[in-house]
């Protein structure tokens, strides 16, 4: 705890520092890194030593907030998500040290490390706040830090648009998280977490909080269909602040859902409903992912799929509570915390490495470009490391985590009764289907973007971005690899904090441990037949070595990189396959002469909450409030009779003659 | 050293039966063809044939191209490592090892898939598309009716779910398994890549999937690729064969014997039903996935409804 409160102090000071010294662009960068690095580094002891011995760390300060205390604890729930946090923060951190470099010449560089700071702050206080004022003072300077990284390109219009959708879905947001926490501050006769975890609620009133903190955390995490700030503000931010966005920011969301868990009793409704908001997200957050041609609205598109995978792993974890059922609520709980910390790596990995693309290329188009990894071959390398790790392939960790949410599934059939397997049953089939449909999406970034050949002709070649940026995506990546490779202590840490949530001892950890080693086992014998697959290929080319030939054009004489698969043409079998799902549209004709003269055809995926339900929604509401323009005229003797009218109204309303 | 033999028996047959199966269902399919065929060892032929020769490699492709076949080659025998043939135990067998087998397959496919797109050839691309679409579609026919056998074996490690645990399934719930044992053969279809969703004899008709994705693979290359479909083949007949051989003698050899006579059979239906069918139209291939889906999806019905 006191390495905990010595990095947020570190944080403050500095913040204030790079904000004071913003045009000493040099010592600027220096602060910001040693400071980001020494806060990080203290948290993820801190966090280390909390999960170790399970200590509960409590810090008490006077506050004269009403109704508030600034109470903060440190419970392995925390601080598990401390560590998420701290290693996305730092990598995200150095990245954009080098990202913005000679990026933003013009801009004040302290202005936005101010901001990043104050983000990792306000990440941390949130973890950390063990009351509700705290928290929600907290959370929203999260989101507001947020705002200012998102819109560092302001002067682009689509920048300060996203920024303002952000702004506004996430305090639609907050209305459902100060009411369900003031009701239930309400009930406990405190805002201490604590003391509201003591109370006892009606039934009607739990789940009335529980569905306003489904929604109001929702919207941060971006469950479908409240997440349509999500594909908007990831493309606007710069590359690493999509990385911690995706990483870090949504998974906050995540957190207050479980904080929320640990606090009340869920009905017994409410498994089933996680279950499903999971499997939609999940389906259609791919889904919609598979049609699209920027890179980074795919990758924003796989935050959804990857927040709906989570909330399956909830899901079953509140099932296995309503069945009694302790071992499937841990195994749940365990796999949706440590998918997100997975997550929260890959995905950084993912944005990084798609940051660095357009870097180089100068473009976010998947369809123009092709053949990168020959020319970016270490960008490459480590999106390719991502993307398994995404689609949740053996060897790497997102294999481990949704192993572990499978296992959940697996067991729910085993233990369950008819309803619990039924549910269990749709469950799994979800998971695959977003498995599968994760695995043709990345083929399909991966394949378009590094594979084949460059399909549109850049003026300078393209070159490897610097040291500084591919530091600390091979981090990202090696954890990747440590976790998929070797999962044993984060398996620990995740099973650690869901005892926050649910009670585990050492024999059931022994229990869930046993199997997922085992696994890791037969992949290192996986890994040593191919080893000497390898070596026996060798020896087969060391007798006859091999030639080069260009890929045949199958005929054609002419073959030019035009005429590849694109990203929307690799999607298509899929797309229609699922038509009836996502609003697939096309325009332009297709051949019908025999001699075709030009033809062009385009096709895209709109997204269908935000086009079918919020537009029409706001515009209705943009008419009504029109109306009400009226009212606020500009001419100040009208406001005075406002006042006037509003006066007499209470005279009325107060006058003896009430009574 | 007590289980020796079944082991080391286990290796010969994993390692050197895989070809012959291809064999078999080319000289069925010459007998329903009054042909004469190739002999049963022609694959062998062929793999060996490839070894010796020299891989072409287009200068587009990078090291994916190179290492997709091997890595499609290590894990369909680890796979085999997983399965166990008929009454002959797998051995490797663990709580949770049917995820880490469709993680594998996944895995290869992926690769493949990769593969592909690698060459920059719009043929290829068309192939690896189509390869993805269909693979995912057909995974969920594959994890129903993994879950029809996890419910009546409340288990979920591969040895226990076939194998000679199966007679007590067969009793409480033949009718599903029936079910079960007609989506699986469908699925394996699909994922071999043979007829009625895809020609492996043909190399140039814009209906074909697999074949056109290996279109620039030669030499070893090849000749891996070659053997990892024989042993794909074999696996996914030898969870068909474990499952309807339910069950198991005190000998292994003659565990060993039944096992193979199974897969022979196995074989000799492939090329019957190859024989006595066309190739599907492009667009009915995700019908005939659907269709393995519903049926795995009837026997869940059925299963819960009896057991529950």
């Amino acid at each position: 705890m006191k390495f905990f409160l010595v990095s947020l102090s570190i944080l403050i000071l500095s913040g204030f520092m790079v904000l004071s010294l913003g045009h000493f662009k040099k010592l600027c960068h220096g602060i910001f890194l040693v400071s980001l690095t020494a806060a990080s580094s203290l948290v993820l002891i801190s966090s280390f030593f909390a999960l170790r011995t399970s200590f509960q760390g409590d810090f008490l300060l006077p506050w004269s907030v009403p109704l508030g205390q600034f109470r903060m604890g440190l419970d392995p729930l925390s601080a598990f998500f401390l560590i998420t946090i701290a290693c996305v923060v730092l990598a995200a951190g150095f990245y954009g040290c080098g990202y913005l470099r000679g990026h933003g010449e013009k801009k004040n560089i302290g202005v936005h490390y101010f901001f990043y700071l104050f983000l990792t702050l306000s990440l941390f206080l949130v973890v950390a706040a063990r009351n509700a004022v705290l928290f929600l003072a907290a959370w929203e300077l999260m989101t507001v830090f947020a705002y200012f990284l998102i819109t560092y390109s302001d002067e682009k219009k689509s920048v300060r648009q996203a920024g303002y959708l952000y702004l506004t879905a996430n305090h639609c947001g907050v209305f459902c998280l100060l009411a369900m926490f003031m009701m239930m501050g309400n009930f406990a006769g405190s805002m201490d977490f604590n003391q509201m975890a003591a109370a006892h609620y009606t039934p009607t009133f739990l789940a009335v909080f529980f569905i306003l903190g489904l929604m109001g955390f929702g919207v941060k995490a971006g469950f479908f269909p409240i997440h349509i700030w999500l594909p908007h503000a990831h493309p606007a931010a710069p590359s690493h602040i999509s990385a911690v966005l995706s990483g870090v920011v949504l998974k906050m969301g995540i957190y207050g859902i479980l904080r929320m868990i640990s606090m009340i009793d869920v009905p017994q409704w409410g498994g089933p409903l996680v279950l499903f908001i999971g499997a939609v997200s999940g389906v259609l957050g791919v889904l919609y992912a598979l049609g699209q041609h920027e890179i980074k609205k795919l990758l924003a598109y796989h935050s959804i799929e990857n927040i709906g995978i989570i909330a399956l792993g909830i899901g079953m974890g509140l099932i296995g509570k309503a069945y009694h059922n302790n071992l499937i609520s841990i195994i749940g709980y365990a796999g949706a915390l440590l998918h997100v910390f997975n997550h929260a790596v890959f995905k950084g990995l993912l944005f990084l490495s798609a940051g660095s693309v357009i870097r180089s290329t100068g473009t976010g188009e998947l369809d123009q470009m092709g053949g990168l990894l020959k020319s970016l071959p270490w960008t490459g390398h480590l999106f390719l490391v991502g993307s398994l790790s995404i689609a949740g392939f053996p060897l790497l960790n997102g294999f481990i985590s949704e192993w572990m949410i499978y296992r959940s599934f697996l067991e729910g059939m085993i233990h369950f009764g008819k309803t619990g397997i039924i549910l269990s049953v749709l469950s799994m089939i979800s998971l695959t289907l977003i498995g599968g449909l994760a695995a043709v999406c990345f083929a399909k970034a991966f394949g378009v973007v590094f594979l084949g050949k460059a399909r549109s002709h850049h003026e300078a070649p393209v070159k490897e971005n610097s040291w500084v940026m591919r530091g600390p995506m091979v981090i990202l990546a090696a954890i990747c690899l440590w976790v998929g490779l070797s999962p044993k202590t984060l398996l620990l840490f995740s099973l650690k904090g869901v005892s926050v949530m649910t009670a585990t001892d050492a024999g059931q950890m022994e229990m869930i441990l046993q199997p997922i080693l085992f696994v890791v086992k037969t992949l290192f014998l996986f890994l040593s037949i191919l080893c000497l697959l390898a070596l026996f290929k060798r020896l087969l080319f060391r007798c006859v070595p091999p030639r080069y030939q260009e890929t045949w054009g199958c005929g054609y004489t002419l073959p030019s990189p035009r005429m590849q698969y694109t990203a929307s043409s690799f999607a298509d079998p899929v797309l229609r396959f699922f038509k009836s799902l996502v609003f697939f549209k096309e325009y332009g004709k297709s051949c019908t002469d025999y001699f075709p003269k030009e033809v062009s055809l385009l096709s895209k995926v709109v997204d269908g909450p935000e086009h079918f339900i919020f537009r029409p929604l706001l515009s209705i509401l943009r008419k009504f409030s029109g109306k009400l323009l009226k009212l606020q005229s500009g001419y100040i003797p009208q406001y005075l009779l406002y006042i006037l009218l509003a006066v007499v109204a209470l005279l009325l309303w107060k006058f003896p003659w009430s009574s | 050293m007590i289980d020796a033999i079944p082991v080391l028996l286990r290796f010969a047959i994993g390692l050197l039966f895989p070809p012959f199966l291809l064999g078999i269902i080319a000289k069925t399919k010459a007998f329903f063809a009054g042909r004469k065929g190739p002999r049963l060892l022609q694959v062998c032929y062929d793999i060996l044939k490839l070894t010796r020769k020299g891989s072409v490699y287009s200068p587009t492709t990078t090291w994916i191209f190179r290492v997709a076949p091997l890595v499609f080659v290590a894990a369909m025998f680890v796979s085999t490592l997983l399965m166990p043939f008929g009454a002959l135990k797998a051995p490797i067998q663990f709580y949770g090892d049917v995820l880490l087998f469709v993680g594998l397959f996944a895995l290869t496919r992926f690769l493949m898939v990769l593969a592909a797109l690698d060459t920059g050839s719009s043929f290829e691309g068309m192939g690896a598309s189509r390869e993805a679409a269909f693979s995912c579609l057909s995974e969920i026919a594959l994890f129903l009716n993994l879950t029809v056998l996890v419910i009546l074996s409340k288990n979920f490690s591969l040895s226990t779910l076939l194998g000679g645990y199966t007679r007590s399934s067969w009793i409480n719930a033949g009718p599903s398994l029936i079910l079960v044992v007609i989506s699986f053969f469908m699925i394996l279809l699909v994922e071999n890549a043979r007829i009625p969703i895809d020609d492996p004899d043909t190399h140039l008709e814009l209906t074909m999937i697999h074949e056109v994705m290996i279109l620039d693979h030669s030499g070893p290359d090849l000749a891996f690729i070659l053997y990892g479909a024989c042993l794909k083949l074999f696996v996914l007949g030898s969870f068909l064969a474990s499952l309807l051989l339910p069950f198991r003698f005190h000998d292994d050899w003659i565990n060993a014997a039944v096992f193979l006579g199974a897969m022979i059979g196995l074989a000799v239906v492939i090329g019957i039903v190859e024989s006595s069918m066309a190739r599907l139209r492009l667009n009915r291939v995700q019908s005939f996935i659907t269709v393995a889906i519903v049926l795995a999806s009837f026997a869940l019905i059925i299963v819960l409804s009896r057991t529950l």
